[in-house]
């Protein structure tokens, strides 16, 4: 009775099993579960929809993200103030000028609200991947030597991951926006120090702002590597590796870190919607990307105060950024569910 | 465990202290004082004003002041009298040494802008108020994702795992700058329901801890997925399913129990952000709370209240952390501590 | 899993049935409270009540009603008036002697009773207020090394008052004397048509010697805040709201009547919660969001609400004169130039304010109306301001591109933030430069636009401390004070210096004028050290049960105010 009912769970859990003979490769398989997982594609569908329209944001965009016509001011189409019923239209009693150039209607300055939200894909994208993108690099390399060299630089690592997470990171965001808002402002063109300037300006000065968001948000990938390297390292090949008197670094890029990376770089994909609400939050508080440049964040905390006249200018940036967030969530959670050994064979 | 408690604790003074020096160099390191206004103070008044509050002495004569001030607990007699510069948070009456004799700790100085406020009795008035918030909008965040988590694990990859995870998701995309405003407009301007702002009753409390709970609803919903399909994959729900037992009975009573360790996990460090990161609701709804003070100390860089706040939300997460793995070990019996 | 339903759905009935009793309980009964969202909004907290120290409006605005100075300005012909004391003046203009209304008691609200109480002396007697107490506030602002600004403003009119500031004479020195119990007498170091307003503002308040000796920095709170006008402090929860309550035992004045509300709650909010807070009636009175103006000009109920008056600033761009290409008037002229205020009041900045092109208001006292001299005006035409740009790139035998970049700097705020942008286009178009546009958070900004090194254009604001032009004109660019400007230092600079400082003494008040006129001509035409935009309107919006005055300087006076509780829903 008993190996009867483990046998018969066994094979229905996992269907592939008796029926296959062939060994699945890991990867193949990962790929595999990765396209049956129908959120999962359709939000890496929008993510590589999204690189593109940020790439192309000059040509697909219908107007400059920066022309004001201030008579067109706060001006909608007419479709926008039928969804939104508070928007009455000037010629039915309310107070809003019907002006049908504009897609998805015009902001207080009279800038097209979709080209700005085309362009703003370009800094939201830009912070979705500079902050990961540090936190990860750190986060990764300390995670590898605390876990692998352990004893005391081990404990030296993570008692700083502990105070890393009491860190004031705001304080450092005021003053990385001081240094490069007004040091990086006066320098003589030709120079280093302008070109850097010059890259921070194109980010609508966010670039540099994320690199310091990154450099104080890698503690949970330090924890995580750390936890997965100890794993591994006890694994027979690992110990085999050391054996034969293989040299750490090799050991360390060659055998250990392409076994952890893929849940690690899953769960940075998670922490994206944290650093595109940062974003948001700091426009919120005033210290968000310079005009003219757009960004969906400051669309939305600047529409946020014109909410309950003029809904179209948050709602939209905000639905811009719903689906963005989505995808990565469900990018996310779709490449765990695929990575993740333990995971195979619920369907 | 107790050695192990203790061990943390003594680790937590330990980074407290260097949290204190990193933001004491920092604040130091941006440009502008507290005592610039938009009308300019004459450079005398400025520096007499720094000789009050101790600013003009050499940093590390400051810090170390500052340090000792909060650290060294005193004794104090009858003849003390709470003022701006000596207002200690703990104060432990010990009338058997003589009458107003107390025994004082903790004290966090002046605030340099709110000059008849210290920074103990701002962290006194704002703390309550904030952990009361915090509280309020962990509740919505768990009562909420960890349904919501449920449903979407069990209906894995169907259209109800992509609505259930979408309005989830729908939390934490919708920032609590938009959401806060529009609950405002439908309940209270609209509807009449609740009051639009303020604190202090009941009424008051729901908008700003939904508009902070549901985007904490999307990482627990999450997690509570993730991890429920994992424990529904192990062996032993394996067999209680093959035993016939009833589909809810299985995940009510064995698998829930076990998916939501990690979602303990994260509620830690998720109370210490709630707590301290609740600026914005703050702002929209007109709460004193502790959020508020914070960022806009940093913004008047009122050095005193930057580093009190900064304090009180490493000590809250690093004990947020213990109580979670004290917590953890008393849900699943594997895990020890020594 | 349909009981549970059950149960959630009964719990959540249970939640809104005690919503609603919290909702009923809160309702105010017949008391005249006054709910304004409006005087405290924007600000995280109101800052400080100590007369001493006081820099902003919010906390002006309260002890303006709690502790009235000797005088006052009245709200709508900001002339000045007799307050807490009538005065005469000695035919030098410089001897004020002010003769204080007897029998006004100090009083304190006690939160155990709920009621407002008068103050006793150690003896039991009634503490009224006296010239004491006015020359212990005076002395305390000018002398007591509290970093007070006002104090200082205060010190450069009091015999001695420099010196005591600075804390190099004793403040027994100070030009201040109490002739009796109830005459005070005030010796100033030169005589001003404004004085008397001087003489009466908050950091001349009498203040509560024994109170600020037994509580120290604690003093104004509410525990111990003692005060003696209209209204007296009764509760204040920092960051959220301050509330002040009728004084039973404020006699009334022809200035200053017996107050009909019997409270006024300040809430401390951000705008459009100010706002939402006033559509569902919890607010009698709300400042008006920018953004929303369109709607409520539009809105049946809200339209008949608001209201739009004089205000009491000045927006204007300051310039770095001695930064290239600004260090040119031509160019600083063609950029005033090509500014089309009207346009930019119109469609961003909405309220109803006016295109300036002087910088002190023309509602002060002395101050020059633009159109009465329009010799002196710059005026806007796109034209002469790009034929002033090429002569000046001419001269330098250079093209557009070679100018120098243009920095627009401004501190962060989403209404600063729309002006500079459309500014910033407004130049582009007319001129074809191209202007970059920095903002900074506000300590930064601070800093910035006052050192050596500030931006070419920056964003500034003034607004009015008491009603005449030397506040706007001597305070900010007289080079003995100057607030901005710091590197207008050319023959027109030097001029404006002595025409400001001749118009400070002038008694007739038509050469006054004729005088500023001058000045205005050098600051913002001949010299274009300024760029002036608009005239601030002051914009409100009142329930229909209140009654009330609008002011025209920034604080409002309660005690002129009333409540129709029958008309109240």
């Amino acid at each position: 009775m008993t190996s009867n009912l483990k046998r018969s769970t066994a094979a229905a859990a996992i269907p592939g099993l008796n029926a296959e003979t062939k060994p699945e490769s890991l990867w193949r398989s990962s790929v595999q579960r990765l396209t049956r997982n129908r959120s999962a594609v359709v939000g890496l569908a929008i993510i590589l929809l999204t690189i593109l329209v940020a790439v192309f944001a000059p040509q697909l965009a219908p107007m400059d993200y920066k022309t004001q016509v201030l008579s067109d001011a706060n001006t909608a189409p007419r479709w926008v103030t039928q969804v939104f019923p508070v928007m009455r239209p000037a010629d039915d009693g309310g107070y809003v000028k019907i002006n049908e150039t504009y897609l998805l209607g015009a902001d207080r300055l009279g800038r097209d609200l979709f080209s700005r939200i085309i362009y703003g894909t370009r800094v939201s994208l830009m912070v979705a991947f500079v902050g990961p993108l540090v936190a990860l690099i750190v986060g990764l390399t300390l995670g590898l030597v605390s876990g692998y060299v352990g004893g005391w630089v081990d404990n030296v690592i993570m008692r700083f991951t502990d105070i890393m997470y009491a860190f004031p990171t705001l304080l450092l965001v005021i003053l990385l926006m001081s240094f490069f808002r007004s040091s990086l402002g006066n320098v003589e063109p030709g120079t280093f120090a302008f070109q850097v300037g010059e890259l921070d300006r194109a980010s609508g000065g966010m670039l540099f702002i994320f690199i310091g968001v990154g450099l104080t948000s890698w503690m949970q990938t330090a924890r995580l590597t750390r936890g997965q390297v100890l794993f591994v390292r006890e694994q027979e090949y690992i110990t085999a590796a050391r054996a034969i008197g293989s040299p750490t670094w090799p050991i360390l890029t060659r055998h250990i870190l392409p076994n952890i990376l893929g849940p690690i770089v899953v769960a940075e994909t998670l922490t994206i919607p944290r650093y595109i609400s940062f974003e948001a939050f700091l426009s919120f508080i005033g210290l968000g990307v310079n005009p003219p440049t757009p960004s969906w964040g400051a669309m939305i905390s600047e529409g946020a105060g014109a909410i309950s006249t003029y809904p179209n200018q948050a709602i939209f940036p905000a639905l811009a950024l719903f689906l963005v967030m989505f995808s990565f969530n469900f990018l996310g959670d779709g490449l765990r569910d695929a990575l993740d050994p333990r995971m195979r064979g619920i369907e | 465990m107790g050695k192990y408690i203790v061990r943390r604790l003594l680790w937590l003074v330990l980074v407290l202290f260097v949290v204190s020096a990193i933001t004491f160099i920092m604040m130091r390191l941006v440009p502008g004082g507290p005592f610039n206004t938009e009308r300019g103070v004459p450079p005398a008044i400025i520096a007499n004003l720094e000789r009050r509050y101790n600013l003009d002495a050499p940093l590390i004569e400051q810090y170390v002041d500052y340090v000792a001030g909060l650290a060294l607990p005193r004794i104090t007699d009858s003849s003390f009298r709470r003022s701006v510069a000596e207002d200690y948070l703990i104060n432990i009456p010990l009338d058997f040494l003589g009458e107003g004799t107390a025994l004082r700790w903790m004290n966090f100085g002046p605030s340099l802008t709110r000059r008849s406020q210290t920074v103990t009795a701002i962290i006194s008035d704002t703390l309550p108020v904030s952990m009361q918030l915090g509280t309020a909008a962990l509740l919505v965040g768990v009562l909420i994702g960890v349904p919501l988590g449920i449903f979407a694990a069990l209906r894995r990859n169907t259209w109800g795992d992509f609505v259930g995870m979408g309005v989830a998701i729908l939390g934490v995309s919708v920032p609590a700058i938009i959401l806060g405003p529009i609950l405002q407009y439908v309940f209270g301007v609209g509807l009449g329901w609740l009051p639009v702002t303020g604190w202090g009753s009941f009424a008051q409390v729901i908008m700003p801890a939904f508009a902070l709970g549901f985007a904490q609803s999307a990482l627990i919903a999450r997690l509570t997925r993730a991890s429920l399909l994992q424990v529904l994959n192990e062996d032993y729900i394996r067999t209680a399913r093959a035993k016939g037992l009833h589909n809810r009975t299985v995940i009510i009573v064995h698998a829930l129990k076990n998916a939501l360790i990690p979602v303990v996990t994260v509620l830690g460090p998720l109370a210490a952000a709630l707590l301290t990161g609740t600026f914005v609701v703050e702002i929209i709804f007109g709460i004193p709370g502790l959020g508020k003070f914070f960022v806009n100390s940093i913004i008047n860089r009122d050095y005193t209240i930057i580093m009190g706040t900064v304090l009180l939300y490493a000590a809250v997460l690093v004990f947020a952390n213990l109580i979670v793995d004290i917590v953890y070990a008393w849900i699943d019996p594997r895990i020890r501590y020594t | 899993m349909k009981r549970r339903t059950l149960q959630y759905s009964r719990f959540l009935a249970l939640l809104l049935v005690f919503a609603l009793m919290v909702g009923v309980v809160s309702a105010q009964g017949d008391r005249k409270v006054l709910v304004d969202a409006g005087n405290a909004v924007g600000a995280s907290d109101v800052p400080t009540l100590d007369p001493s120290l006081a820099t902003d409006t919010s906390s002006i605005q309260v002890l303006i009603e709690t502790n009235p100075g000797l005088t006052r300005i009245n709200e709508v012909t900001l002339e000045t008036e007799p307050s807490m004391a009538t005065w005469t003046v000695s035919d030098d203009g410089l001897v004020y002697t002010f003769s204080i209304m007897p029998e006004v008691p100090w009083v304190k609200y006690n939160a155990e009773t709920d009621a407002v109480e008068q103050v006793l002396d150690e003896n039991g007697n009634v503490r009224y207020v006296t010239a004491e107490d006015f020359a212990y506030g005076i002395r305390r602002s000018i002398g007591g090394q509290l970093g007070s600004y006002y104090g200082g403003i205060m010190a450069s009119w009091v015999v001695n008052g420099d010196a005591v500031y600075a804390g190099e004479l004793p403040v027994e020195e100070l030009g201040v004397e109490v002739l009796d119990t109830y005459t005070l007498q005030i010796t100033a170091s030169k005589p001003a048509a404004f004085l008397s307003t001087i003489f009466g503002m908050w950091q001349a308040y009498a203040q509560p010697a024994w109170v600020i000796e037994e509580y120290g920095d604690f003093w104004y709170e509410p525990e111990s805040f003692q005060g003696y006008g209209p209204f007296t402090l009764k509760e204040w929860i920092h960051g959220e709201s301050i509330t002040i309550i009728k004084n039973p035992f404020w006699p009334g004045t022809e200035n200053i009547p017996v107050p009909a509300l019997d409270e006024v709650k300040m809430m401390v909010l951000e705008a459009s919660a100010a706002l939402a807070n006033f559509e569902a009636g919890a607010a009698d009175v709300s400042i008006v969001p920018l953004s929303d103006i369109d709607r409520i000009q539009a809105d049946p109920v809200l339209s008949e609400a608001y209201y739009v008056g004089p205000g009491s600033c000045t927006y204007i761009y300051g310039i770095n004169t001695a930064k290239p290409p600004l260090d040119d008037a031509r160019v600083r002229q063609a950029l005033s130039m090509s500014i089309n205020r009207q346009a930019l009041i119109d469609n961003v900045t909405k309220g109803g304010q006016q295109p300036a092109f002087f910088f002190a208001r023309p509602s002060l006292a002395a101050a020059p109306h633009q159109e009465d001299y329009p010799e002196y005006v710059l005026g806007e035409d796109v034209e002469v301001a790009r034929e002033l740009l090429q002569s000046y790139l001419d001269e330098r035998g250079i093209t557009l591109d070679q100018m120098e970049p243009i920095t627009l700097a401004h501190n962060e705020s989403e209404g600063h933030a729309r002006i500079a942008q459309a500014i910033q286009q407004m130049w582009t178009e007319a001129l074809g430069i191209t202007v970059e546009i920095q903002t900074q958070e506000w300590a930064v900004y601070l800093e910035t636009i006052k050192s050596d090194d500030a931006p070419q254009v920056f964003r500034y604001g003034w607004c009015l401390d008491y009603p005449d032009a030397h506040n706007f004109l001597f305070d900010v660019f007289d080079s003995q004070v100057r607030e901005l400007g710091i590197n207008w230092n050319n023959e027109d600079a030097a001029e404006f210096d002595s025409l400001v400082e001749q118009a400070m003494v002038e008694p007739d008040m038509q050469t006054r004028t004729d005088l500023y006129a001058q000045a205005e001509n050098l600051l913002t035409n001949k010299d274009a050290a300024i760029i002036p935009i608009y005239y601030y309107t002051s914009l409100n919006l009142t329930q229909p049960w209140v009654q009330r005055t609008h002011s025209q300087f920034g604080q409002e006076y309660f005690e002129k105010w009333d409540i129709d509780l029958s008309a109240r829903p």
